[in-house]
């Protein structure tokens, strides 16, 4: 039994070791001089430590240093963290929205038949770059290039579908009669839905905004594929920390940190109801 | 305050036939339980009335009025579910008020009424505690309470009280039927268990295999079963039966079970049914004494107030009902009488009870 129990420890560790690695080290990189960026042998604390590379986000040019002159001809974040904070939340409520209505027609009425629910999972099912190149040409004619709605609606689309089987789960776990009695009770269908399955059905709501946030705050392709200069995202923004000699690790880094404050924030807080929904609403 | 009228009422659910051509009235204010073995279609038949499921031929009608189309909402219908159906987000005070806030009643109205109810029900000390917590008796009277609060015309039941435990169960049956008498409510009462049926019901609905086997009072169900099935479904222990023939002696009808004989002048009818009959005699009604049929003690069990004895009569086995006061033990003899007024006749092949 002890042997088990360490045994356990020691894969957790392991798997803990394997998802911490990267963090730590763009951590460490986000906090270093250019010269250590690439350093041989690599040192995880920083020799020198410095916070130029997060004022070089939003000061552009500023400090002056080897950092400064590199990212000369980089744009300052805030554009891109303006379009973030605006394309990914409204993405994702719109997503989550259609999600759990979809979820509900068809926990409840079996809306679409029984192939429906696996075959919006198709947009999940090709390689996003095959979807780009039609949705360009519409894109085109819609005037839809270089919008924020444009990226909105795209990503409303793409994500949906993960909304849909996220919450279903939850839906199909609160017993029919729980609605029934609701509805007995003088309740119309659409109060039912919003005063009792709403709450009831919360964490899992909760944990399909989460994912289908991160999701939608990462992505990258369809990003840099539908934007140039307007609705350039976070993502996006970090590939421009490159230029001739390489990329610029140390702005990379600081903006990678900075992005991922809010993912974390929010995942700490529902942690809670995340094992469920990742256990009960995608595992069938 | 409702009538309740079934007119050929039918479910079909895909090839499965759960409700089938059923016609019943529950006149208003009554209690009528709805008794059968599970699967026999007493609940959907339930759920008709309530309108969650939509019949597929038939008509219901509360009042004379048709119903088939009404949505369950503006039913004045209230239901309490087998397993109570708690709005589990929510606490006990916000369960009760539900039904009313849902119909725009505000403010002092709803606490009182909530206090009221909570008052009746023992619920006061617990309206702030969330439901999730409580244990299962509570939560059938908060279910209940829920649905009293709106004050419908028509009370549905679906197995109430089939999750608490004995002992508590005969309560609140008293306390259920007490309060529907108070609110004179038209009730219908889903049940398996024969013994709550007939001590709940004004009226009592028997059913098997989506058909009503017989409509009657307590009284009639048990003393004037229709069929075999109701009267073994009926009473505990079960109805005894032996299997007989009818024979003529001596210009005299009798019945002729392996040896045993008993006189039959009341079933002159018995000559229509078939050759196969079976007499019945509840094992409350069989009489041990001094004169009657000789039969052996195989089985004792007491049950406390009672003993209930498992005896042969040749190749049968039958039940009986002895008081306390006399002692048996397994292999004694002892002298079995059958009261003439006590017997049943059915006929083996239909089931059916043959009176005179």
């Amino acid at each position: 039994m002890r042997i088990l129990a360490a045994l356990r420890w020691l894969i957790a560790l392991f798997a803990a070791a394997v998802i911490l690695l990267p963090v730590v080290w763009t951590l460490s990189i986000s906090f270093k001089p250019p010269r250590e960026w690439v350093a041989y042998p690599p040192r995880l604390i920083p020799e020198e430590p410095t916070l130029a590379n997060y004022q070089v986000l939003f000061q552009v040019g500023n400090p002056v240093g080897a950092i400064a002159e590199m990212t000369r001809s980089a744009e300052s974040v805030s554009r891109a963290f303006l379009n973030s904070l605006i394309i990914a939340p409204v993405a994702t409520v719109a997503a989550t929205a259609i999600g759990f209505f979809a979820a509900y027609a068809v926990s409840r009425y079996g809306a679409g038949g029984p192939l429906f629910p696996l075959s919006v999972l198709t947009t999940r099912m090709f390689p996003p770059i095959a979807f780009a190149i039609p949705l360009l040409v519409y894109f085109r004619m819609l005037d839809l290039i270089d919008t924020r709605l444009g990226l909105v609606l795209m990503y409303t689309g793409f994500t949906a579908a993960f909304s849909l089987w996220m919450i279903k789960g939850f839906i199909d776990g609160v017993p029919r009669h729980i609605e029934e009695a609701a509805l007995l009770d003088g309740a119309s269908r659409w109060r039912v839905l919003f005063t009792i399955t709403l709450p009831m059905v919360k964490g899992g709501i909760a944990a399909a905004l989460l994912f289908v946030f991160i999701l939608n705050w990462t992505e990258f392709l369809l990003a840099l594929v539908f934007s140039s200069r307007h609705a350039t995202t976070i993502p996006v923004q970090v590939s421009h920390y490159a230029g001739a000699v390489g990329r610029f690790y140390g702005p990379q880094a600081a903006l990678g940190i900075v992005a991922s404050l809010p993912v974390v924030g929010a995942g700490y807080l529902i942690q809670r109801h995340l094992v469920r929904a990742f256990t009960f609403g995608l595992v069938k | 305050m409702a009538t309740i009228i079934l007119d050929r009422m039918r479910k079909e659910f895909g090839a499965t036939v759960a409700v089938d051509d059923v016609s019943l009235e529950i006149p208003s204010g009554r209690l009528a339980c709805l008794l059968g073995p599970s699967g026999c279609g007493k609940t959907t038949t339930l759920r008709m009335i309530a309108g969650l499921e939509t019949p597929t031929a038939g008509e219901i009608r509360f009042d004379g009025r048709r119903m088939n189309d009404i949505p369950p909402q503006r039913r004045g219908v209230g239901m309490v579910f087998q397993n109570y159906a708690l709005f589990t987000h929510l606490s006990v005070y916000e369960n009760l008020a539900f039904g009313l806030r849902v119909r725009g009643v505000t403010g002092r109205e709803v606490d009182q009424a909530v206090h009221r109810f909570a008052e009746l029900l023992e619920l006061e000390a617990l309206l702030g505690t969330g439901v999730a917590r409580l244990d299962l008796s509570t939560m059938q009277r908060v279910a209940l309470g829920r649905t009293l609060i709106t004050q419908p015309h028509v009370l549905l039941l679906d197995e109430p009280l089939n999750n608490i435990r004995p002992g508590l169960r005969e309560t609140m049956r008293a306390e259920l039927r007490r309060l529907q008498l108070e609110l004179r409510q038209t009730a219908v009462y889903v049940t398996h268990d024969q013994e709550e049926a007939l001590s709940l019901g004004d009226q009592i609905i028997i059913m098997r295999q989506a058909q009503v086997e017989q409509v009657g009072t307590p009284e009639e169900v048990y003393g004037r079963p229709r069929n075999r099935f109701v009267a073994t479904f009926v009473g505990s222990p079960t109805m005894n039966l032996l299997p007989c023939r009818l024979a003529q002696d001596d210009g005299r009808l009798r019945l002729v079970a392996d040896g045993l004989l008993f006189g039959a002048e009341r079933w002159a009818r018995a000559r229509e049914a078939g050759p196969d009959l079976l007499l019945g005699i509840r094992p409350e009604r069989l009489t041990l004494g001094s004169g009657g049929l000789q039969a052996q003690v195989t089985l004792v069990q007491s049950t406390g107030a009672e003993q209930v004895l498992e005896l042969m009569i040749g190749a049968h086995r039958l039940k009986a009902v002895a008081g306390r006061d006399r002692r048996f033990s397994p292999g004694q003899t002892v002298r079995l009488d059958f009261p003439s007024p006590d017997l049943y006749l059915f006929d083996a092949r239909t089931g059916e009870a043959l009176y005179e």
